[in-house]
């Protein structure tokens, strides 16, 4: 059954994103100019402004580069308490804001490798596919 | 551009040093006010902006010994929205001949102002804020931000579908990396938060004065791991004024001048995650830092007083290492070892900032330092000062602001 999950940003380059996740891949924006990675999703590059860009796909690797959990309930009853949150350095260099994929904040150690996975999720939109990161 | 997002500072520029100086502060009851919201005695009813403003302003212009007649400028700044300049100037009785909707944090607003002042478009100047957050029920976290809401970071909204937001969450994230990165423990950081409350006793304005142990810090509820209720800021209610004057009319009065030495502004430029997390916004504080300390003309060592942006404790340690006050991954060692308390090397956030003092989004830090400039600091006076710096430092942003007494 598809997890409970507040609403994503979706229209333009947002929806885009999303409609890789649902085919099982992680791609982001390169910059044709400077070459650069951009995340979030941009109508131009965060690096350099150019507005023409590609969508990559990640290899999907990535180390562990911080951690969080949330204690109080921000989403008031979508999300159980407590709720973990990892930053993971994509191999190709942006940080991604995600979850743990089968294991905790307890396990996690800074610079820990993890891989990519997808959850089947649900917000008001419908359902999406997450990407999460798994141990490798 | 005006308008109630946040704005831009004008450029550091030496031209622009020690025009402008403040002679008049006012601030609202933050303490009683938030006991009175806390515990809604019979007959409570949370406090109008208008009467916070006017409060602020009335005990600013007592202050400052002028009269209303000597005003001649007016600026505002409101985080949810407030009087417009005419209705404010209609409010207080006075007639300015220049009007500017000036933000809302303290970052742009007073160098704006001085810069005004500096182009002949007024002598006098009473800068307005106020923001009842606390009585509108703001909640920091969730949904706060719709998607595509301009104004607020991506940052703020953006990782719904991941259960991630909040300010507190940023913080939280820079931590986790800084206990990594120094093998810093939480009851260290416990000790800047238990500085700053400290202070705050010795301040009967601040919204929080009962001190704190390490242990209680230890015991105290996560908000988010692994940061600690006493490590996120307060919200509150309340009201600034700041009357600031072109310096030479500013000099010979019954007070000593505050004079605006100094600012500089800096962005996160790239990739904000990296930036904020693992560099702790250090290069973007280092830029600002060194354009206010030129513009001024100082080195960090004449600041005697520093004034963060704690929304998080761990934000004040980014600032104080970032401008330089001590090296990276030294800063929970340095608060441990006094530095930031009265009598140490750079006393910090002596009212109880805005995680013990008052969240007014950095216009009470301002406040402060004028007290402490003139030696109107009481319990918590640093003797012999000469310089101060304030710091608004948001997750992707940093506009520190150099101050020094005038004659």
């Amino acid at each position: 059954m598809a997890e409970k999950r507040p609403d994503r940003t979706l229209g333009g380059p947002h929806s885009e994103f999303w409609d890789w996740c649902a085919k099982g891949e992680l791609r982001l924006q390169r910059c044709s100019s400077c070459g650069q990675l951009s995340w979030p999703p941009v109508e131009s590059c965060q690096h350099c402004g150019n507005g023409s860009l590609s969508w990559e796909r990640m290899s999907g690797e990535g180390k562990v580069a911080s951690w969080c959990t949330f204690e109080r309930d921000y989403y008031r009853g979508v999300l159980p308490i407590p709720w973990d949150c990892i930053l993971v350095e994509l191999a190709e260099g942006p940080m991604f804001l995600s979850n743990p994929h089968g294991f905790t904040w307890q396990e996690v150690e800074i610079g820990m490798p993890v891989t990519l996975a997808f959850v089947e999720c649900e917000d008001s939109s419908g359902v999406f596919n997450l990407p999460v990161f798994a141990r490798e | 551009m005006s308008g109630y997002g946040a704005v831009a500072m004008p450029p550091a520029s030496r031209e622009l040093s020690r025009k402008a100086a403040i002679i008049g502060v006012g601030e609202t009851d933050y303490h009683e006010d938030y006991k009175a919201e806390r515990t809604r005695p019979p007959g409570y009813e949370a406090p109008e902006l208008e009467n916070l403003l006017q409060k602020a302003f009335d005990r600013a212009l007592a202050d400052s010994g002028l009269s209303r007649d000597d005003i001649d400028g007016l600026s505002v700044s409101y985080t949810y929205g407030g009087p417009p300049p005419d209705e404010m100037a209609q409010q207080l009785g006075i007639k300015p001949r220049y009007a500017a909707v000036n933000g809302n944090i303290m970052a742009g607003p007073l160098p704006r102002v001085c810069a005004a002042i500096a182009a002949g478009e007024a002598d006098v100047v009473a800068m307005m804020f106020g923001v009842a957050s606390r009585s509108a029920g703001r909640q920091f976290g969730g949904t706060t931000f719709p998607p595509g809401q301009t104004g607020a970071p991506s940052s703020y909204y953006y990782y719904h579908p991941w259960g991630w937001s909040s300010q507190a969450a940023h913080w939280a994230l820079m931590f986790s990396h800084y206990q990594h990165a120094y093998g810093a423990r939480e009851e260290d950081l416990g000790a800047v938060a238990r500085q700053v409350r400290d202070h705050a006793t010795r301040n009967p304005n601040a919204v929080m004065q009962k001190p704190f142990t390490i242990e209680e810090y230890m015991a105290s509820r996560y908000i988010v791991r692994p940061l600690h209720l006493f490590d996120i800021c307060l919200v509150n209610d309340g009201a600034v004024c700041l009357i600031v004057s072109k310096a030479e009319l500013a000099r010979g009065g019954a007070k000593p001048p505050v004079l605006v030495a100094g600012w500089g502004e800096s962005k996160v430029k790239g990739d904000k995650m990296e930036v904020m997390v693992r560099q702790r916004l250090r290069p973007v504080i280092e830029e600002a830092g060194s354009q206010a300390l030129t513009m001024a003309d100082v080195s960090p060592s004449d600041i005697g007083h520093f004034e963060g942006y704690d929304a998080s404790s761990i934000h004040l340690v980014n600032q104080v290492e970032g401008y330089g006050f001590t090296g990276a991954g030294e800063g929970l060692d340095f608060c441990k070892a006094g530095s930031m308390d009265v009598g140490g090397r750079l006393p910090t956030n002596t009212s109880g900032g805005n995680l013990s003092g008052a969240y007014m989004q950095g216009w009470s830090q301002v406040a402060e330092v004028v007290r402490q400039l003139r030696g109107e600091a009481g319990a918590r006076q640093i003797a012999g000062l000469q310089a101060s710096m304030s710091s608004l430092a948001q997750t992707d942003q940093a506009h520190p602001i150099i101050y020094v007494r005038g004659e």
